[in-house]
Protein backbone atom coordinates (compact mmCIF):
# COMPACT_ATOMS: atom_id res chain seq x y z
CA UNK A 1 0.00 0.00 0.00
CA UNK A 2 1.18 3.38 -0.45
CA UNK A 3 1.32 5.38 2.40
CA UNK A 4 1.42 8.69 0.98
CA UNK A 5 -1.41 11.76 1.30
CA UNK A 6 -0.96 14.74 -0.67
CA UNK A 7 -2.90 17.86 0.53
CA UNK A 8 -2.51 20.67 -2.24
CA UNK A 9 1.16 20.01 -3.38
CA UNK A 10 2.20 18.85 -0.03
CA UNK A 11 3.47 15.60 -0.08
CA UNK A 12 3.10 13.69 3.10
CA UNK A 13 5.57 10.60 3.12
CA UNK A 14 2.49 9.17 5.59
CA UNK A 15 -0.60 10.24 7.31
CA UNK A 16 0.99 10.46 11.00
CA UNK A 17 2.22 13.89 12.09
CA UNK A 18 3.86 15.03 15.52
CA UNK A 19 1.88 17.72 16.95
CA UNK A 20 2.55 20.86 17.95
CA UNK A 21 4.29 21.92 21.52
CA UNK A 22 5.19 18.26 21.61
CA UNK A 23 7.98 17.45 19.72
CA UNK A 24 9.74 20.75 20.29
CA UNK A 25 11.04 21.98 16.67
CA UNK A 26 11.91 18.66 15.19
CA UNK A 27 15.22 18.69 15.79
CA UNK A 28 15.58 16.81 19.03
CA UNK A 29 14.95 13.06 17.20
CA UNK A 30 15.83 14.25 13.81
CA UNK A 31 15.50 10.04 13.02
CA UNK A 32 12.00 9.80 15.07
CA UNK A 33 11.05 13.08 12.41
CA UNK A 34 12.55 11.27 9.31
CA UNK A 35 10.17 8.57 9.64
CA UNK A 36 6.89 10.21 10.50
CA UNK A 37 4.75 11.80 7.63
CA UNK A 38 5.33 15.56 9.08
CA UNK A 39 6.55 17.75 11.98
CA UNK A 40 4.24 20.82 13.27
CA UNK A 41 6.22 22.67 14.95
CA UNK A 42 5.97 24.42 18.93
CA UNK A 43 3.61 27.61 18.34
CA UNK A 44 6.03 30.26 17.06
CA UNK A 45 5.00 33.93 17.77
CA UNK A 46 6.55 37.17 16.62
CA UNK A 47 8.51 38.04 19.88
CA UNK A 48 10.21 35.67 22.26
CA UNK A 49 7.89 34.64 24.54
CA UNK A 50 8.63 33.31 28.38
CA UNK A 51 5.61 31.22 28.59
CA UNK A 52 3.81 30.70 32.03
CA UNK A 53 5.26 29.91 35.53
CA UNK A 54 5.77 26.59 36.74
CA UNK A 55 4.34 24.03 37.21
CA UNK A 56 3.11 23.43 33.96
CA UNK A 57 2.23 19.82 33.49
CA UNK A 58 0.35 17.58 35.89
CA UNK A 59 -0.83 13.99 35.05
CA UNK A 60 -4.59 13.49 35.33
CA UNK A 61 -6.18 9.71 35.40
CA UNK A 62 -5.78 8.81 31.15
CA UNK A 63 -4.59 12.36 30.58
CA UNK A 64 -2.36 15.46 30.68
CA UNK A 65 -3.06 19.24 31.63
CA UNK A 66 -0.48 21.81 30.34
CA UNK A 67 -0.25 25.21 31.18
CA UNK A 68 3.25 25.79 28.87
CA UNK A 69 2.05 29.15 27.83
CA UNK A 70 3.85 28.89 24.15
CA UNK A 71 7.19 29.31 25.42
CA UNK A 72 8.98 30.00 22.30
CA UNK A 73 12.63 31.74 21.03
CA UNK A 74 10.46 34.08 18.78
CA UNK A 75 10.01 34.36 14.69
CA UNK A 76 13.79 36.26 14.61
CA UNK A 77 15.45 33.68 16.50
CA UNK A 78 13.60 30.55 14.81
CA UNK A 79 14.69 32.28 11.02
CA UNK A 80 18.77 32.39 12.06
CA UNK A 81 18.79 29.40 14.65
CA UNK A 82 16.44 26.83 13.87
CA UNK A 83 15.39 26.90 10.34
CA UNK A 84 18.46 25.92 8.84
CA UNK A 85 19.03 23.02 10.63
CA UNK A 86 15.06 22.11 9.96
CA UNK A 87 16.33 21.47 6.53
CA UNK A 88 17.63 18.55 7.91
CA UNK A 89 14.39 17.55 8.15
CA UNK A 90 13.02 14.93 5.02
CA UNK A 91 9.41 15.47 5.59
CA UNK A 92 7.31 18.06 5.49
CA UNK A 93 7.43 21.16 8.08
CA UNK A 94 4.21 23.10 9.05
CA UNK A 95 5.17 25.55 11.48
CA UNK A 96 2.17 26.60 13.96
CA UNK A 97 1.78 30.06 14.25
CA UNK A 98 0.64 31.78 17.57
CA UNK A 99 -0.10 35.49 17.69
CA UNK A 100 -2.05 38.00 19.73
CA UNK A 101 -3.53 39.60 16.80
CA UNK A 102 -4.61 39.88 13.70
CA UNK A 103 -1.76 41.64 12.48
CA UNK A 104 0.90 39.74 14.51
CA UNK A 105 -0.48 36.86 12.28
CA UNK A 106 -0.17 38.75 8.78
CA UNK A 107 3.80 39.88 10.73
CA UNK A 108 4.66 36.23 10.94
CA UNK A 109 3.23 34.91 7.71
CA UNK A 110 4.76 37.51 5.99
CA UNK A 111 8.45 36.87 7.39
CA UNK A 112 7.75 32.71 6.86
CA UNK A 113 6.70 33.46 3.41
CA UNK A 114 10.11 33.12 1.61
CA UNK A 115 11.39 30.00 3.90
CA UNK A 116 11.22 26.71 2.86
CA UNK A 117 8.51 25.76 5.28
CA UNK A 118 5.81 23.45 3.58
CA UNK A 119 2.85 25.23 5.41
CA UNK A 120 1.10 26.66 8.23
CA UNK A 121 -0.54 25.80 11.04
CA UNK A 122 -2.62 28.89 12.25
CA UNK A 123 -3.21 28.39 16.02
CA UNK A 124 -6.41 29.79 16.99
CA UNK A 125 -7.10 27.43 19.85
CA UNK A 126 -4.16 27.41 22.70
CA UNK A 127 -5.98 27.67 26.26
CA UNK A 128 -2.48 28.52 27.74
CA UNK A 129 -2.72 32.36 26.44
CA UNK A 130 -4.30 35.43 27.69
CA UNK A 131 -4.81 37.07 24.21
CA UNK A 132 -5.14 35.31 20.82
CA UNK A 133 -5.00 31.74 20.76
CA UNK A 134 -9.13 29.91 21.90
CA UNK A 135 -10.52 33.60 21.76
CA UNK A 136 -9.77 33.99 17.61
CA UNK A 137 -10.89 30.21 17.81
CA UNK A 138 -14.40 30.01 19.28
CA UNK A 139 -16.05 32.78 17.01
CA UNK A 140 -16.50 31.68 13.36
CA UNK A 141 -16.17 35.36 12.25
CA UNK A 142 -12.91 36.07 13.94
CA UNK A 143 -11.46 32.61 12.16
CA UNK A 144 -12.41 33.49 8.89
CA UNK A 145 -11.18 37.37 9.05
CA UNK A 146 -7.58 35.81 10.34
CA UNK A 147 -8.05 33.13 7.80
CA UNK A 148 -8.28 35.48 4.69
CA UNK A 149 -5.98 37.74 6.20
CA UNK A 150 -3.20 34.80 6.53
CA UNK A 151 -4.60 33.55 3.01
CA UNK A 152 -3.74 37.07 1.25
CA UNK A 153 -0.11 36.67 2.50
CA UNK A 154 1.31 32.86 1.71
CA UNK A 155 1.02 30.58 -1.02
CA UNK A 156 1.97 28.13 1.50
CA UNK A 157 -0.17 24.79 2.75
CA UNK A 158 -2.56 26.87 4.93
CA UNK A 159 -4.12 24.58 8.05
CA UNK A 160 -6.38 26.15 10.82
CA UNK A 161 -6.35 24.73 14.04
CA UNK A 162 -9.15 25.05 15.46
CA UNK A 163 -10.42 24.34 19.15
CA UNK A 164 -13.21 22.70 20.90
CA UNK A 165 -14.09 24.68 24.05
CA UNK A 166 -17.31 25.98 24.51
CA UNK A 167 -17.45 26.21 20.11
CA UNK A 168 -19.22 23.99 17.99
CA UNK A 169 -15.88 23.44 15.16
CA UNK A 170 -18.06 22.63 12.85
CA UNK A 171 -19.30 26.39 12.28
CA UNK A 172 -15.52 27.36 12.78
CA UNK A 173 -14.15 24.98 10.14
CA UNK A 174 -16.71 26.32 7.90
CA UNK A 175 -15.24 29.71 8.65
CA UNK A 176 -12.04 28.82 7.84
CA UNK A 177 -12.91 26.74 4.53
CA UNK A 178 -14.64 29.58 3.07
CA UNK A 179 -11.99 32.35 3.89
CA UNK A 180 -9.32 30.35 1.93
CA UNK A 181 -8.11 27.76 3.95
CA UNK A 182 -6.55 24.20 2.79
CA UNK A 183 -7.17 21.94 5.93
CA UNK A 184 -8.30 22.12 9.48
CA UNK A 185 -6.50 20.63 12.05
CA UNK A 186 -8.84 19.60 15.69
CA UNK A 187 -8.64 19.30 18.38
CA UNK A 188 -6.62 21.03 20.55
CA UNK A 189 -6.40 20.58 24.10
CA UNK A 190 -9.39 21.41 26.23
CA UNK A 191 -10.07 23.68 28.81
CA UNK A 192 -8.80 22.17 32.61
CA UNK A 193 -8.32 22.83 36.04
CA UNK A 194 -6.43 20.85 38.29
CA UNK A 195 -6.28 21.38 41.88
CA UNK A 196 -4.28 20.39 44.96
CA UNK A 197 -5.41 18.91 48.02
CA UNK A 198 -5.66 22.12 49.77
CA UNK A 199 -8.46 23.18 46.77
CA UNK A 200 -5.80 25.50 44.98
CA UNK A 201 -4.79 25.95 41.21
CA UNK A 202 -2.12 23.09 40.64
CA UNK A 203 -0.78 24.63 37.54
CA UNK A 204 0.95 27.76 37.50
CA UNK A 205 -1.17 29.21 34.90
CA UNK A 206 -3.74 28.43 37.43
CA UNK A 207 -6.03 26.70 34.27
CA UNK A 208 -3.99 24.51 31.11
CA UNK A 209 -5.35 22.11 28.59
CA UNK A 210 -6.05 18.24 29.19
CA UNK A 211 -5.02 16.04 26.02
CA UNK A 212 -3.94 12.01 26.05
CA UNK A 213 -6.81 8.98 25.78
CA UNK A 214 -9.19 11.01 28.16
CA UNK A 215 -10.21 13.30 25.19
CA UNK A 216 -9.97 10.58 22.32
CA UNK A 217 -13.75 9.85 21.99
CA UNK A 218 -14.43 13.65 21.60
CA UNK A 219 -12.12 14.77 19.25
CA UNK A 220 -12.72 11.68 17.55
CA UNK A 221 -16.97 12.95 17.75
CA UNK A 222 -15.58 16.44 16.28
CA UNK A 223 -13.29 14.98 13.79
CA UNK A 224 -16.60 13.15 12.13
CA UNK A 225 -18.92 16.25 12.64
CA UNK A 226 -16.02 18.47 10.83
CA UNK A 227 -15.61 15.94 8.01
CA UNK A 228 -19.56 16.43 7.50
CA UNK A 229 -19.35 20.30 7.17
CA UNK A 230 -16.82 21.06 4.93
CA UNK A 231 -14.80 19.29 1.70
CA UNK A 232 -11.21 20.39 2.50
CA UNK A 233 -8.72 17.90 4.25
CA UNK A 234 -9.22 17.47 8.14
CA UNK A 235 -6.32 16.58 10.12
CA UNK A 236 -7.26 14.65 13.12
CA UNK A 237 -5.61 14.65 16.59
CA UNK A 238 -6.65 13.95 20.47
CA UNK A 239 -5.54 11.16 22.20
CA UNK A 240 -3.92 9.04 19.66
CA UNK A 241 -1.47 6.29 20.84
CA UNK A 242 -1.58 3.63 18.45
CA UNK A 243 -2.10 2.35 15.06
CA UNK A 244 -5.91 1.42 16.01
CA UNK A 245 -6.10 5.30 17.14
CA UNK A 246 -5.37 6.52 14.11
CA UNK A 247 -7.23 3.91 12.00
CA UNK A 248 -10.16 5.48 13.80
CA UNK A 249 -9.64 8.99 13.19
CA UNK A 250 -8.94 8.18 9.95
CA UNK A 251 -12.25 5.84 9.21
CA UNK A 252 -13.81 9.47 10.63
CA UNK A 253 -12.58 10.90 7.31
CA UNK A 254 -9.90 12.36 8.90
CA UNK A 255 -6.73 13.11 5.92
CA UNK A 256 -4.19 13.02 8.24
CA UNK A 257 -3.14 12.55 12.11
CA UNK A 258 -1.08 14.44 14.27
CA UNK A 259 0.28 12.52 17.57
CA UNK A 260 0.54 14.93 20.64
CA UNK A 261 0.92 13.26 24.34
CA UNK A 262 2.04 10.06 23.50
CA UNK A 263 5.29 11.80 22.13
CA UNK A 264 6.01 12.81 25.69
CA UNK A 265 5.72 8.93 26.92
CA UNK A 266 8.56 8.03 24.23
CA UNK A 267 10.33 9.59 22.16
CA UNK A 268 9.26 7.75 19.13
CA UNK A 269 5.62 7.57 19.86
CA UNK A 270 4.34 8.62 16.41
CA UNK A 271 7.01 6.00 14.65
CA UNK A 272 4.78 3.77 16.86
CA UNK A 273 1.44 4.85 15.45
CA UNK A 274 2.77 4.66 12.34
CA UNK A 275 3.76 1.26 12.39
CA UNK A 276 0.75 0.37 14.22
CA UNK A 277 -1.09 1.32 11.09
CA UNK A 278 0.74 -0.02 8.30
CA UNK A 279 0.30 -3.42 10.41
CA UNK A 280 -3.09 -3.03 10.05
CA UNK A 281 -3.27 -2.25 6.74
CA UNK A 282 -0.88 -5.37 6.08
CA UNK A 283 -3.94 -7.22 7.83
CA UNK A 284 -7.01 -5.52 6.36
CA UNK A 285 -6.08 -5.27 2.95
CA UNK A 286 -6.39 -1.53 2.21
CA UNK A 287 -5.10 -0.65 -1.23
CA UNK A 288 -4.92 2.74 -0.50
CA UNK A 289 -6.58 5.32 2.26
CA UNK A 290 -9.32 6.36 0.53
CA UNK A 291 -10.45 2.02 1.56
CA UNK A 292 -10.58 3.58 4.84
CA UNK A 293 -11.25 7.57 4.97
CA UNK A 294 -14.38 8.38 5.91
CA UNK A 295 -16.10 4.71 6.10
CA UNK A 296 -16.69 4.78 9.67
CA UNK A 297 -20.37 3.09 10.72
CA UNK A 298 -20.20 1.16 7.24
CA UNK A 299 -18.85 -1.90 8.64
CA UNK A 300 -16.85 -2.74 6.50
CA UNK A 301 -13.77 -3.64 8.41
CA UNK A 302 -15.41 -7.07 9.41
CA UNK B 1 20.72 10.36 22.01
CA UNK B 2 18.20 8.34 24.24
CA UNK B 3 18.00 5.04 24.87
CA UNK B 4 14.58 2.68 25.41
CA UNK B 5 15.55 -0.63 27.02
CA UNK B 6 13.54 -3.14 28.91
CA UNK B 7 14.89 -3.62 32.05
CA UNK B 8 14.42 -6.23 34.09
CA UNK B 9 14.75 -6.13 38.40
CA UNK B 10 17.43 -7.52 40.07
CA UNK B 11 16.73 -6.56 43.24
CA UNK B 12 14.21 -4.17 44.94
CA UNK B 13 14.68 -3.54 48.53
CA UNK B 14 12.63 -1.40 51.36
CA UNK B 15 15.27 0.97 52.60
CA UNK B 16 12.59 2.70 54.96
CA UNK B 17 8.53 3.02 55.59
CA UNK B 18 7.94 4.25 52.04
CA UNK B 19 11.25 4.03 50.38
CA UNK B 20 12.92 2.15 47.93
CA UNK B 21 16.37 0.96 46.71
CA UNK B 22 15.69 -0.99 42.97
CA UNK B 23 18.45 -2.32 41.17
CA UNK B 24 17.58 -2.60 36.72
CA UNK B 25 19.64 -4.33 34.33
CA UNK B 26 19.60 -1.71 31.71
CA UNK B 27 23.19 -2.31 29.85
CA UNK B 28 23.27 0.03 26.94
CA UNK B 29 21.90 2.49 29.71
CA UNK B 30 24.79 1.66 32.23
CA UNK B 31 27.02 2.14 30.10
CA UNK B 32 26.15 6.24 28.71
CA UNK B 33 24.62 7.49 31.77
CA UNK B 34 26.92 10.33 34.13
CA UNK B 35 26.09 11.44 37.91
CA UNK B 36 23.55 13.55 37.48
CA UNK B 37 21.36 11.98 34.86
CA UNK B 38 18.20 10.39 35.17
CA UNK B 39 16.16 8.05 33.84
CA UNK B 40 12.32 8.04 32.22
CA UNK B 41 10.08 4.89 33.76
CA UNK B 42 7.23 3.77 32.12
CA UNK B 43 4.84 2.94 35.39
CA UNK B 44 2.11 0.70 33.17
CA UNK B 45 0.84 0.09 29.80
CA UNK B 46 -2.18 1.00 30.80
CA UNK B 47 -3.48 4.53 29.58
CA UNK B 48 -4.69 5.74 33.55
CA UNK B 49 -0.91 6.46 33.97
CA UNK B 50 0.57 7.84 30.94
CA UNK B 51 3.69 9.73 31.77
CA UNK B 52 7.09 8.09 32.78
CA UNK B 53 8.44 9.19 36.36
CA UNK B 54 11.97 10.39 36.06
CA UNK B 55 14.30 8.96 38.64
CA UNK B 56 18.02 10.05 39.35
CA UNK B 57 20.26 7.55 39.03
CA UNK B 58 21.83 6.61 41.98
CA UNK B 59 24.22 4.26 41.41
CA UNK B 60 26.05 2.14 38.99
CA UNK B 61 27.47 -1.27 38.95
CA UNK B 62 28.49 -2.55 35.34
CA UNK B 63 24.95 -3.54 33.41
CA UNK B 64 22.73 -2.42 36.55
CA UNK B 65 21.49 1.13 37.02
CA UNK B 66 20.13 1.73 41.03
CA UNK B 67 17.82 4.34 41.58
CA UNK B 68 16.53 4.98 44.93
CA UNK B 69 12.51 6.90 45.31
CA UNK B 70 9.97 7.70 48.01
CA UNK B 71 6.40 6.62 47.52
CA UNK B 72 4.37 9.77 46.75
CA UNK B 73 1.88 8.87 44.01
CA UNK B 74 -0.18 6.18 42.08
CA UNK B 75 2.98 5.95 39.76
CA UNK B 76 5.38 5.08 42.55
CA UNK B 77 3.16 3.33 44.80
CA UNK B 78 2.86 0.86 41.48
CA UNK B 79 6.72 0.88 40.71
CA UNK B 80 7.36 -0.01 44.19
CA UNK B 81 4.84 -3.16 43.81
CA UNK B 82 7.54 -4.70 41.71
CA UNK B 83 9.35 -7.94 41.84
CA UNK B 84 12.58 -9.06 41.08
CA UNK B 85 12.07 -10.38 37.27
CA UNK B 86 9.95 -7.58 36.53
CA UNK B 87 10.21 -5.41 33.65
CA UNK B 88 10.77 -1.89 33.39
CA UNK B 89 10.50 0.21 30.08
CA UNK B 90 13.15 2.96 30.66
CA UNK B 91 14.40 5.36 28.95
CA UNK B 92 17.59 7.03 29.43
CA UNK B 93 20.54 8.93 29.51
CA UNK B 94 18.29 12.04 29.98
CA UNK B 95 19.57 15.55 31.28
CA UNK B 96 22.98 16.93 31.51
CA UNK B 97 25.66 15.40 33.74
CA UNK B 98 26.29 17.07 36.92
CA UNK B 99 29.05 19.63 36.38
CA UNK B 100 32.50 17.69 38.20
CA UNK B 101 35.03 19.44 39.56
CA UNK B 102 39.31 18.49 40.17
CA UNK B 103 41.77 18.40 43.41
CA UNK B 104 39.20 20.90 45.45
CA UNK B 105 37.27 20.35 48.22
CA UNK B 106 33.90 19.14 48.06
CA UNK B 107 30.91 18.80 50.69
CA UNK B 108 28.15 16.50 49.14
CA UNK B 109 25.05 17.70 51.11
CA UNK B 110 21.94 15.42 51.21
CA UNK B 111 18.78 15.71 52.91
CA UNK B 112 15.71 12.51 52.89
CA UNK B 113 15.65 10.50 49.71
CA UNK B 114 17.55 13.46 48.20
CA UNK B 115 20.92 11.81 49.14
CA UNK B 116 20.17 9.00 46.58
CA UNK B 117 21.61 10.74 43.37
CA UNK B 118 24.30 11.67 45.32
CA UNK B 119 26.22 8.55 45.88
CA UNK B 120 27.12 7.96 42.14
CA UNK B 121 28.32 11.86 42.17
CA UNK B 122 30.28 10.97 45.62
CA UNK B 123 32.13 7.97 44.06
CA UNK B 124 33.02 9.82 40.92
CA UNK B 125 34.19 12.84 43.06
CA UNK B 126 35.76 11.04 45.22
CA UNK B 127 38.71 9.89 42.77
CA UNK B 128 39.59 13.33 42.43
CA UNK B 129 38.95 15.60 44.89
CA UNK B 130 38.72 15.60 48.72
CA UNK B 131 35.10 14.97 49.82
CA UNK B 132 33.32 15.18 52.89
CA UNK B 133 29.79 14.05 53.00
CA UNK B 134 26.67 15.21 54.81
CA UNK B 135 23.21 13.41 55.08
CA UNK B 136 20.49 14.48 56.92
CA UNK B 137 16.84 13.13 58.01
CA UNK B 138 14.32 13.70 59.87
CA UNK B 139 15.02 11.31 62.44
CA UNK B 140 16.80 7.70 62.01
CA UNK B 141 14.12 5.16 60.01
CA UNK B 142 14.74 8.05 57.27
CA UNK B 143 18.56 8.26 56.98
CA UNK B 144 18.92 5.98 54.22
CA UNK B 145 22.36 5.17 52.39
CA UNK B 146 24.87 5.57 54.88
CA UNK B 147 26.61 2.49 54.62
CA UNK B 148 26.47 2.97 51.21
CA UNK B 149 28.28 6.07 51.22
CA UNK B 150 30.69 5.35 54.06
CA UNK B 151 32.14 1.94 51.86
CA UNK B 152 33.03 4.66 49.41
CA UNK B 153 35.44 5.95 51.67
CA UNK B 154 34.57 9.53 52.30
CA UNK B 155 34.11 11.32 55.52
CA UNK B 156 30.57 10.69 56.25
CA UNK B 157 28.87 13.00 59.05
CA UNK B 158 25.04 12.96 60.00
CA UNK B 159 22.50 15.09 61.09
CA UNK B 160 18.64 14.31 62.35
CA UNK B 161 15.79 16.55 63.35
CA UNK B 162 15.24 14.75 66.38
CA UNK B 163 18.70 13.91 67.40
CA UNK B 164 17.93 10.02 67.38
CA UNK B 165 21.59 9.87 65.40
CA UNK B 166 24.09 12.23 64.54
CA UNK B 167 23.78 15.81 65.16
CA UNK B 168 20.85 17.34 66.04
CA UNK B 169 19.27 19.89 63.63
CA UNK B 170 18.89 20.39 59.80
CA UNK B 171 21.81 19.37 57.37
CA UNK B 172 22.26 22.39 56.34
CA UNK B 173 22.64 23.71 59.56
CA UNK B 174 25.91 21.33 59.79
CA UNK B 175 27.02 22.91 56.21
CA UNK B 176 28.57 25.96 57.59
CA UNK B 177 31.17 24.48 60.67
CA UNK B 178 32.55 22.52 57.67
CA UNK B 179 33.06 24.64 55.39
CA UNK B 180 34.32 27.41 57.76
CA UNK B 181 37.46 25.41 57.51
CA UNK B 182 37.92 24.90 53.63
CA UNK B 183 39.47 26.53 51.08
CA UNK B 184 37.24 27.13 47.80
CA UNK B 185 34.92 24.74 48.75
CA UNK B 186 32.17 23.32 46.39
CA UNK B 187 28.99 21.91 47.53
CA UNK B 188 27.11 19.49 45.79
CA UNK B 189 23.14 18.86 47.08
CA UNK B 190 20.15 16.89 46.89
CA UNK B 191 17.00 17.12 49.10
CA UNK B 192 13.63 19.10 49.73
CA UNK B 193 12.60 22.36 48.40
CA UNK B 194 13.10 23.93 51.69
CA UNK B 195 16.24 22.51 52.05
CA UNK B 196 17.70 23.77 48.79
CA UNK B 197 16.16 27.27 49.28
CA UNK B 198 17.78 27.50 52.95
CA UNK B 199 20.78 26.99 50.42
CA UNK B 200 20.84 29.82 48.06
CA UNK B 201 21.98 32.70 50.26
CA UNK B 202 25.04 30.37 50.81
CA UNK B 203 25.37 30.28 46.83
CA UNK B 204 26.37 33.84 46.22
CA UNK B 205 29.43 33.11 48.29
CA UNK B 206 30.11 29.15 47.69
CA UNK B 207 29.69 27.67 44.10
CA UNK B 208 26.67 25.21 44.79
CA UNK B 209 25.36 22.91 42.26
CA UNK B 210 21.89 21.67 43.33
CA UNK B 211 19.53 19.10 42.14
CA UNK B 212 15.88 20.45 41.21
CA UNK B 213 13.01 18.91 40.99
CA UNK B 214 9.63 20.12 39.16
CA UNK B 215 6.57 17.91 37.04
CA UNK B 216 8.20 16.71 34.26
CA UNK B 217 6.45 15.83 30.92
CA UNK B 218 8.47 14.61 28.29
CA UNK B 219 11.64 14.31 29.66
CA UNK B 220 13.40 14.80 26.47
CA UNK B 221 13.28 18.82 26.29
CA UNK B 222 10.30 19.12 23.68
CA UNK B 223 7.49 19.41 26.20
CA UNK B 224 8.97 22.70 27.91
CA UNK B 225 7.24 21.22 30.96
CA UNK B 226 9.78 21.49 33.21
CA UNK B 227 10.31 24.79 33.66
CA UNK B 228 12.26 26.53 36.57
CA UNK B 229 12.96 30.69 36.52
CA UNK B 230 16.22 31.76 36.34
CA UNK B 231 17.69 34.62 37.65
CA UNK B 232 18.71 36.46 34.23
CA UNK B 233 14.86 35.73 32.88
CA UNK B 234 13.15 33.78 31.35
CA UNK B 235 13.20 29.52 32.11
CA UNK B 236 15.33 26.48 31.95
CA UNK B 237 14.20 23.18 30.74
CA UNK B 238 14.85 21.08 34.33
CA UNK B 239 14.98 18.20 31.86
CA UNK B 240 17.72 19.44 29.41
CA UNK B 241 19.54 22.38 30.96
CA UNK B 242 19.57 20.11 34.29
CA UNK B 243 18.72 18.41 36.51
CA UNK B 244 22.06 19.93 38.41
CA UNK B 245 21.92 23.40 37.89
CA UNK B 246 23.81 26.29 39.97
CA UNK B 247 22.20 27.98 42.66
CA UNK B 248 22.73 30.78 42.05
CA UNK B 249 21.49 31.30 38.51
CA UNK B 250 17.93 30.30 39.58
CA UNK B 251 15.02 31.85 41.65
CA UNK B 252 13.50 29.39 43.70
Amino acid sequence: MKFEVLIRDVKFPNPVLAASGTFGFGLEFLTVANRLGGVVTKGLTVKPRAGNPPPRIVETPSGVVNSVGLENPGVAMFKTDILPRLQRLKCPVLVNLAAGSLDEFCELTEILEETPVAGLELNLSCPNVKEGGVAFGQKPQRVAEVTRAVRKRTDKLLVVKLTANFVDPAETAKAAEAAGADAVSLINTLFALVLDQNGRPFLGGRTGGLSGPAIKPFALFCVERVVKAVKIPVIGMGGIRTGQDAFEFISAGAHLVQVGTANLTRPDGAVEVMKGLRRLARIRGWQNWDDVRGKAGEGCFG
Amino acid sequence: MVIQENGPITEIKRLGAEIFSVWIAAARISQKIKPGQFIGVKVSEREDLLLRRPFSVADVNGDKIRIVFRVVGPGTERLARSKNGDNWDIIGPLGKPAPLVRNRNVVICGGGVGVAPLLYLTRVLHKANQVVVLLGARCTPELIMVSDFRRVGVKVQLTTEDGSQGVKGLVTEALAPVLSEMRAPVVYACGPKGMIEALCPLSEKVKVWAFLEERMGCGTGVCYGCAVPKKAGGYLRLCKDGPVVSLDEVVL
